[in-house]
């Protein structure tokens, strides 16, 4: 208990210090995970919305694969990228293994198949009629679709919300993929495991209470965004 | 009289199949025309085709003010309110407003434009309310106000009454009359009621199976059916076969017209013999089922509730009150009153 209860003082201390490293950490790892989970919501919400609004062949193939997807292992994501970027590998002439772009791509991977299944729900909660509905009021198809957008919009921040969360919080890929290069790769989640198996558990739990900010720092903003734009003004 | 809106030979085809297809519709301007079928006859497939809204395939030219118009025309042109009142999140002012804010038109002057059709259909007094928390009367009027906030010249009802409770329909069917009478908007009503007809249609068209069976003023194809199925559409439920009358041709009559008793007078009008087969108190009489040689009747009205199941009864129905059918062939397509152009009322 003691072990914990140090550890949460000197996270603490270590914190308001102000240490360089650790901020570049943070940033790092800010900048990686928002980065993926951007690439995934413009891969991901025109896919999800097809998936909700049309018929193609195959739709409920998809929507199979990212409701799999979802569930989708960051380990196993971060052996295939690796595969793919080894030196020998299909895309290892542009020697990305061990950057921040390895670990974006990887991250993107495991954040797309989560939009995909979290839009193409949020899409099909509004009414099946509603395009027919805007277009029959002089909408355009374009139009339209903005105001079915506004619509969902707080179930498609919740999507945002999971897709940011689960690559922001996950190891395995950013492990394999990144290495853990101090400076270069090293990221909250795998610089925690590095400090733990350390002993180091002081400077593992300040990562940790990090972690835990920036995710409810990015929830706290989107939730507040949704929430304000769903109650009707004054 | 000019045409307001129409078809020529407008097709609709869904996996193959046909399921609709209109020779010739028009309606003048100011008119306002029923569109009367039973479910799946093709009438929102009609209204979303004219619309040239929706993802089926259609063929053959919509008419605005007679010359052909694409999407885009027909968007400028038309209004249309769907059987849910689908509306937005946010207050009723922003769902009226939602229309003309679709069409680019800025926030306070969508609103100035759109709150006096809130007020003409007596919602105006829940401008401030959340649109979720209306019930399906209210949500039905903001969705009329919304749609004719825009000036239609066309406005499209695709049964917009379907889903109320008979009183809320009724009052809603008297403020819309009430609204539409003093505008120059055609309008197209869908609806599978022809009460809701009778209430707001100067036309009515018959749909049945993708086809309208017939066209002309609402009395006199509510009242003259053509055909065993537009007969039956318009509550003339009744076909007595030559088999029982003895007459040549198929007559067709309304529950409400057909007397049961035990014992026949002659000069009743026609009689047919039968056993009763079931007997069930309404509210406003008793229904009696009569089975014959020739198919079952139903009688609805007073005076059935000493009978019981296997009485021999005579069914009678003045001359009146019968309608003679025409074979119930498909090319009589317009064997009502074949007008060109529906007339405005």
């Amino acid at each position: 208990m003691d072990v914990l209860l140090d550890g949460f003082v000197q996270a603490v201390q270590l914190l308001l210090g102000g240490d360089a490293a650790t901020w570049a950490i943070t940033g790092l790892t800010l900048r990686i995970s928002l980065t993926a989970t951007v690439i995934a919501a413009i891969v991901g919400v025109p896919l999800g919305a097809a998936v909700a609004l049309t018929s193609f062949r195959g739709r409920r193939v998809v929507l199979a694969a990212a409701n799999t997807g979802m569930g989708l292992p960051p380990v196993v994501v971060g052996l295939f990228v690796t595969v793919l970027l080894w030196r020998s590998g299909p895309l290892g002439a542009f020697g990305l293994l061990y950057t921040p772009t390895a670990m974006i791509i990887a991250q993107a991977v495991i954040a797309t198949p989560i939009v995909v299944a979290l839009v193409a729900a949020a899409v099909q909660q509004v009414d099946p009629d509603f395009l027919v509905q805007m277009q029959g009021l002089g909408a355009t198809r374009g139009r339209a679709l903005a105001a079915l957008f506004g619509e969902a919009r707080l179930p498609l921040l919740a999507a945002a919300m999971a897709a940011f969360g689960a690559v922001v919080s996950e190891v395995g890929a950013a492990q394999m993929v990144g290495g853990n290069l101090a400076g270069e790769t090293r990221v909250l989640t795998t610089a925690a495991v590095l400090a733990t198996s350390r002993g180091e558990f002081a400077l593992a739990i300040a990562f940790g209470l990090i972690l835990l900010m920036i995710a409810f720092a990015v929830n706290l903003v989107l939730t507040l965004v949704g929430q304000r734009q769903a109650v009707p003004s004054r | 009289m000019t045409s307001r809106i129409g078809c020529r030979d407008l097709r609709v085809v869904a996996r193959g199949r046909e399921l609709l297809h209109v020779d010739r519709l028009d309606v003048a301007a100011g008119a306002v025309l029923a569109v009367l079928g039973p479910n799946g006859a093709g009438k929102s497939t009609l209204l979303r085709a004219l619309a040239r809204l929706g993802r089926h395939h259609v063929t053959g030219e919509v008419l605005l003010d007679g010359s052909p118009a694409g999407p885009r025309e027909m968007r400028r042109a038309v209004a249309a309110v769907l059987q849910r009142p689908i509306l937005r999140r946010g207050t009723v002012t922003a769902n009226a407003a939602a229309g003309l804010r679709l069409r680019g038109v800025g926030r306070a002057d969508a609103v100035r434009r759109s709150v006096p059709w809130l007020d003409a259909f007596g919602v105006g007094h829940l401008g401030e309310r959340d649109a979720r928390t209306l019930s399906g009367g209210e949500a039905q009027r903001v969705a009329l106000a919304r749609a004719l906030a825009v000036a239609p010249r066309v406005l499209l009802l695709d049964e917009p009454f379907a889903g109320l409770d008979a009183t809320t329909r009724t009052d809603l069917l008297a403020d819309l009359r009430a609204v539409l009478d003093g505008l120059d908007t055609t309008t197209v009503l869908v609806t599978h009621d022809r009460h809701e007809a009778r209430a707001l249609a100067t036309d009515t068209a018959l749909l049945v199976a993708g086809r309208i069976r017939q066209l002309g003023p609402t009395e006199h194809v509510l009242d003259r059916p053509a055909d065993a199925a537009c007969a039956r559409l318009v509550g003339y439920t009744n076909l007595l076969l030559p088999a029982v009358t003895g007459r040549l041709a198929v007559l067709a009559a309304r529950p409400e017209a057909c007397r049961v008793s035990t014992e026949h007078h002659d000069g009743d009008g026609i009689a047919v013999m039968g056993t009763v087969r079931r007997v069930v108190p309404l509210g406003g009489g008793t229904r009696v089922d009569v089975d014959t040689a020739a198919g079952t009747l139903a009688c609805l009205g007073p005076g059935g509730e000493g009978l019981e199941p296997g009485r021999a009864v005579v069914v009678t129905v003045a001359e009146a009150d019968v309608r003679v059918l025409v074979e119930d062939d498909p090319a009589l397509a317009t064997c009502g009153d074949p007008a060109d152009v529906v007339h405005s009322g």
